[in-house]
């Protein structure tokens, strides 16, 4: 309290100060809750994602599984190198509510039997299978990498925002409260004592007077 | 070597496969140690202790299945060298040949270790060890069809043909389709002649092109490939399915509709497993498919006494043996359901 100087201009700039930081407190509560609103939405699509992303993927691996023991792993590697390729995603931004995230261009890596690099003439149908398995999975995967990121960085947003609003309501508003306080009795306190001076003054100013009175009227 | 003395001792060598109580037997054990320890009373016990020192679990028993298969065929392979069986015996091994060829290939093409394609090669075929390695030395594709080339290999002539096609486009899908094509030109080609040995390699290889081209049909089919894409890569020489049935076939709008045009063949039984909801599961089609195979193969070995295809039956039934062996290891080791692991097994 000590750096807060106790004047009308101060108690009058703490008071702003309150309205702003409560506005700011609001409009950052309203923010969070349009942000949580947006974080289920997200949510359940994840969720959704994620339970595909679990069956296809097992249903992948049992395909892996009876690739490898019916045709051998070394076919298995052999094509393999044949299905090398580099995975390129195009990827933009948009912004939900001031939060930047990544928008990723849905480019499907599933191929057909014919784009896969190896003859199918001499490639089992299980091979290509597991194959189409596997490019689903990939593809969940990247649907997945958007979501999740989204999620992530709304989740960050909404903890922030709540350190904020915590912030605001539990520090910074009761510490601006108490300052306005303390220059509000501060003042008072100054007043009554300007009051008492004066009161004291007065006392003394009519004291003097009577005395002068008591005076002229003896040697009158 | 005298066809009888070969005849008796592969007649030999077929009664030391696994009877179906063996395999269920193998089936039934609770885990992978105790199918090792089963496996080690059969003859595959030297080759076990060999590859389980180098590692352990299922990718030790499949390193000993595998060297199995090469041993045993290499074996059978120095039986008929430089008879008349030879050429029969060498049909069956040159699919080992075209794997390998195709992987180094394929390594090359996108310029990995030559140790990285060593492990995926399987030298069963007429490409020994020693060539493969001479093979593998070459620095790219253009070198190893070279060097075939120069060895004067028959299997450099589809690739030599289509290397000028494959360098506009470095589509490496160009080559494999002419190996694979000339692989079954060449097969029929060995066996035009008149006896009946050749009449049943002859069957068997025709039987062979119907059911890869059944399989080529159905997956062109369910991923919807344009019709005269698919016709390029038909194999011609089918027993049942002549060409022009084949094209017919491509041009079919719907999957349910293929099943009318081979139910006068003996692939009619593919229509049993078309399922209720209509969806199109390759794998069930592609198991029977393949398990029709290795029975037509397998069952050649109940012929004449002196006849050839004694030993090819018996490469088929060791070729499903070592797979039936390489399916319950696999499973065994994942924990797969009984069920599913005895619907993936062929017996012969």
């Amino acid at each position: 309290m000590e750096q807060v100087h106790p004047t009308r201009m101060e108690l009058i700039k703490k008071r702003s100060q309150i309205a702003l930081a409560e506005q700011g407190r609001d409009l950052l509560k309203e923010k969070m809750e349009a942000l949580i609103q947006e974080f289920f939405r997200i949510m359940v699509t994840f969720t959704e994602s994620r339970e595909e992303l679990e069956a296809v993927s097992a249903s992948a691996e049992r395909s892996l599984i009876i690739a490898q023991a019916v045709d051998d792993p070394v076919t298995l590697r052999s094509a393999s190198f044949a299905t090398k390729r580099q995975l390129t995603v195009d990827m933009c931004g948009k912004n939900i509510m001031g939060i930047p995230v990544p928008v990723i261009q849905k480019t499907s890596v599933m191929l057909n039997v014919m784009q896969r690099g190896y003859s199918i003439i001499g490639t089992s149908g299980r091979i290509d299978e597991t194959a189409e398995k596997y490019e689903s999975v990939i593809d969940i995967i990247i649907r997945l990498a958007e979501t999740e990121t989204t999620l992530r960085r709304l989740g960050d947003e909404i903890q922030m925002n709540r350190r904020r609003v915590n912030a605001l309501d539990q520090v910074v508003i009761p510490e601006l409260k108490q300052q306005a306080k303390y220059i509000r009795f501060s003042i008072e306190e100054r007043e009554r004592e300007d009051m008492f001076r004066l009161k004291k003054v007065k006392k003394l100013i009519e004291r003097k007077k009577k005395k002068k009175r008591q005076a002229s009227m003896r040697s009158g | 070597m005298d066809i009888g003395y070969v005849n008796a001792r592969v007649r030999g060598m077929h009664s030391y496969l696994l009877p179906r109580k063996s395999l269920d037997n193998l089936v039934l054990k609770p885990d992978i140690e105790s199918f090792i320890e089963e496996l080690e009373k059969t003859l595959y016990r030297e080759d076990l202790e060999r590859a389980l020192v180098i590692e352990f679990g299922v990718r030790g028993i499949e390193n000993a299945l595998r060297n199995n298969l090469i041993r045993t065929f290499r074996k059978i392979f120095r039986f008929v060298e430089g008879d008349l069986g030879e050429k029969y015996v060498r049909i069956f091994l040159r699919r080992w040949d075209i794997h390998n060829i195709k992987t180094i290939l394929r390594g090359k093409k996108i310029q990995i270790s030559s140790q990285e394609i060593r492990d995926c090669l399987v030298p069963a075929g007429e490409l020994d060890e020693v060539t493969l390695r001479e093979l593998l030395k070459q620095p790219d594709v253009k070198a190893v069809i070279d060097l075939l080339a120069t060895w004067g290999h028959d299997v450099s002539i589809p690739l030599t043909r289509n290397f000028e096609k494959y360098s506009k486009s470095y589509d490496l899908v160009i080559l494999e389709y002419a190996l694979d094509e000339y692989y079954y030109e060449w097969a029929l080609s060995q066996v035009s002649g008149r006896s009946k040995d050749e009449e049943i390699i002859r069957n068997l290889i025709a039987t062979e092109i119907d059911v890869t081209n059944i399989k080529t049909i159905f997956s062109l089919q369910r991923d919807s490939i344009d019709p005269e894409d698919g016709e390029q890569i038909l194999l011609l020489g089918g027993k049942f399915l002549e060409r022009k049935k084949l094209v017919e076939m491509l041009g079919q709008s719907s999957f349910s509709d293929l099943f009318s045009y081979l139910q006068p063949t003996p692939y009619r039984f593919l229509e049993e497993l078309k399922s209720s909801d209509n969806r199109v599961k390759m794998s069930a089609y592609q198991n029977a498919l393949d398990a029709f195979l290795i029975r037509q193969g397998a069952s050649v070995f109940r012929g004449d006494p002196l006849s050839i295809t004694i030993i090819i039956g018996y490469l088929w039934a060791k070729y499903n043996e070592i797979i039936n062996l390489r399916i319950i290891a696999r499973c065994k080791s994942v924990m797969v359901t009984l069920e599913s692991l005895e619907a993936e097994l062929t017996y012969v």
